[in-house]
């Protein structure tokens, strides 16, 4: 699954994908590829690569490889997928505490196509935050909490 | 209801059955005559009638009948064609005043009248021309005689313009078919005396033609003369040129064979330039063989014969050179294999790409976010904190100071002796 992913391995990496990936959503998948939940991320995110692929360019980066972006990204679950269109991050709500990313694996196909055509369309229309598509009961739950507290 | 209808022989009066009227109805109407009818009580003449549709009620017969009614001269003349509208009439003496055939009439007079009118102007001028096959046999229609004439007088060696003409409208012949169409046709008597011509203006005519034959016959002979004159110049000029060459070929010889006899002291200066150019002259007598002129030969700079062996020339059907691929003429240029005309591959790519770009919205997310840009090592992208307000490169700007603070932190406890202490990593979200 994870094996027709295009990899990131290093930040330099990752910003070469940001900067250089025009007119297109980039995503990053950022987990490790043997968790379970990651799995059925990659499994999706790979069967709808090829159709969305005017659209988007998807990528799988290995928390453990890229710290620096672990860190500035707030990682805390895994798998979390992070949006960005030309450089700029896209933030979208979910209906969840968290709008920088998408945590958790999503339930079909077509929820993933679908929000990926409405980060598209909203980043075309200069928006930078955008509504999700998916229903929420199909997001994954879970608590976001202050670090230091 | 019933009609009437006598008839040279009988009186029919019927009614009754349908099948007993239709007999007689139809011998009834073999032949013409007035009758009266009883329904419209007038006289009608009546001729080529038909019976078209009998009309049957229960009670009694009451016959259509559908028939040319006509004057009575209509009736005489019968069918008549009217050789101008090129039509059948019934109508006799009328159709001949109505309206189509006079509008008819003044086009074919006008158009007739034009040919006249040519043929008067050479009247008093009669012009003869040298015969041509193509334009003086032609030959005219004769409304009024209705015949075709000869237009030009000719002998097959000069012709007389429209002389045919003249002679045939100054016959008596013509003169009375002329009126008779005028009558027949009721067309205007005043054109009519524009198509005859008289016979005081056919003597005259006549007596200009046989002047204007003299004078054409002295001309032809003139040019005749004047063509001879130049033939016999130009035949003589060739002669003499040729008797000149051969007198000096021959004087060559002569001094070659007998060595110095009778040679006076100026001769073998004359005999040499003339022994040393009798090669020239042989050639050129040779090319002289069909010189037109030949004085203009002398005057002429000679350039030296070009020599087409390795490209062949205009006379050999050779490929001109502005359709060869000269060597010389690429070799000059910077020795640039195929000059390639355009923009390169890339370039092209490139503009392929831009055109895309262009139709995109203008106001896109990161429309003029710059691809290529050379960041640095520690270059982040601007990425909105999940508690942040504000800007999003604030939020770049708080991590890397957090960053800072953890590594300071950081070189701080290790140079500390406890190594175990760990300060515990406090990250203030901005709340504001």
């Amino acid at each position: 699954m994870s094996l027709f992913l295009p990899k990131l391995t290093c930040k330099k990496d990752i910003d070469e994908v940001i900067k250089g990936v025009a007119e297109k959503v980039v995503v990053l998948r950022f987990g490790r590829d043997e968790d379970s939940v990651c799995l059925q991320l990659d499994e999706i995110l790979s069967k709808s690569a090829h159709d969305l692929s005017n659209m988007a360019s998807i990528y799988i980066v290995d928390v453990d490889k890229a710290p620096v972006y672990t860190r500035y990204f707030d990682i805390s679950y895994i798998p979390s997928t992070v949006f960005f269109f030309n450089g700029q991050h896209m933030k979208v709500d979910y209906g969840s505490p968290d709008h920088t990313k998408f945590v958790g694996s999503f339930k079909t196909k077509q929820d993933f196509m679908d929000l990926i055509e409405v980060i598209y369309r909203g980043a075309m229309r200069g928006k930078m935050i955008v509504q999700s598509p998916i229903d929420p009961r199909n997001i994954t739950k879970y608590d976001l909490l202050y670090h230091g507290i | 209801m019933f009609m009437f209808a006598k008839t040279k022989e009988k009186i029919a009066c019927f009614q009754g059955t349908p099948y007993q009227v239709a007999l007689p109805v139809v011998c009834l109407f073999e032949t013409s005559g007035l009758f009266t009818c009883a329904v419209c009580i007038t006289f009608k003449y009546l001729y080529n009638c038909t019976i078209v549709s009998p009309s049957f009620s229960y009670d009694c017969v009451r016959v259509q009948i559908y028939f040319r009614l006509g004057s009575p001269f209509a009736v005489s003349m019968g069918a008549h064609y009217c050789a101008i509208c090129r039509q059948t009439t019934f109508d006799g003496k009328g159709h001949i005043f109505g309206k189509s055939h006079q509008s008819r009439l003044r086009v074919v007079l006008h158009k007739f009248i034009e040919k006249v009118k040519e043929a008067r102007r050479t009247l008093k001028k009669p012009q003869v021309e040298k015969y041509d096959s193509t334009q003086h046999d032609q030959k005219f229609w004769c409304y009024c005689c209705e015949l075709e004439v000869q237009r030009h007088v000719t002998d097959n060696n000069m012709t007389v313009l429209c002389g045919g003409l003249i002679e045939h409208m100054a016959t008596a012949e013509h003169r009375k078919n002329t009126h008779k169409f005028w009558w027949d046709n009721k067309a205007d008597p005043k054109l009519r005396d524009k198509v005859i011509i008289t016979e005081e203006e056919t003597e005259r005519f006549k007596s200009e033609v046989s002047n204007a034959l003299e004078t054409f016959v002295e001309v032809e002979d003139n040019y005749i003369e004047q063509q001879a004159e130049f033939i016999r110049r130009q035949e003589k000029h060739r002669q003499d040129v040729l008797q000149s060459l051969l007198e000096h070929e021959s004087e060559a010889e002569l001094t070659n064979g007998p060595n110095g006899t009778n040679v006076s002291a100026e001769d073998p200066v004359r005999f040499q330039p003339e022994g040393s150019d009798q090669q020239q002259t042989s050639r050129f007598v040779d090319s002289m063989a069909g010189a037109p002129g030949p004085a203009s030969g002398m005057n002429l700079t000679f350039i030296g014969f070009q020599d087409p062996s390795n490209r062949g020339n205009v006379h050999t059907g050779a490929v001109p050179p502005w359709l060869q691929d000269d060597d010389p003429l690429e070799g000059s240029s910077g020795g640039t294999a195929p000059p390639e005309i355009g923009p390169s591959l890339q370039d092209f790519l490139k503009q392929k790409e831009r055109e895309k770009l262009k139709k995109l919205p203008p106001n896109r997310v990161g429309a003029n976010f710059d691809h290529t840009s050379q960041t640095d090592a520690n270059w982040l992208p601007s990425f909105g904190r999940v508690w942040n307000s504000g800007r999003r490169w604030q939020s770049r700007h708080q991590y890397r100071q957090e960053e800072d603070h953890d590594n300071r932190a950081k070189r701080k406890s290790d140079h500390s002796a406890e190594a175990s202490k760990r300060v515990k990593k406090t990250r203030n979200y901005d709340i504001t």
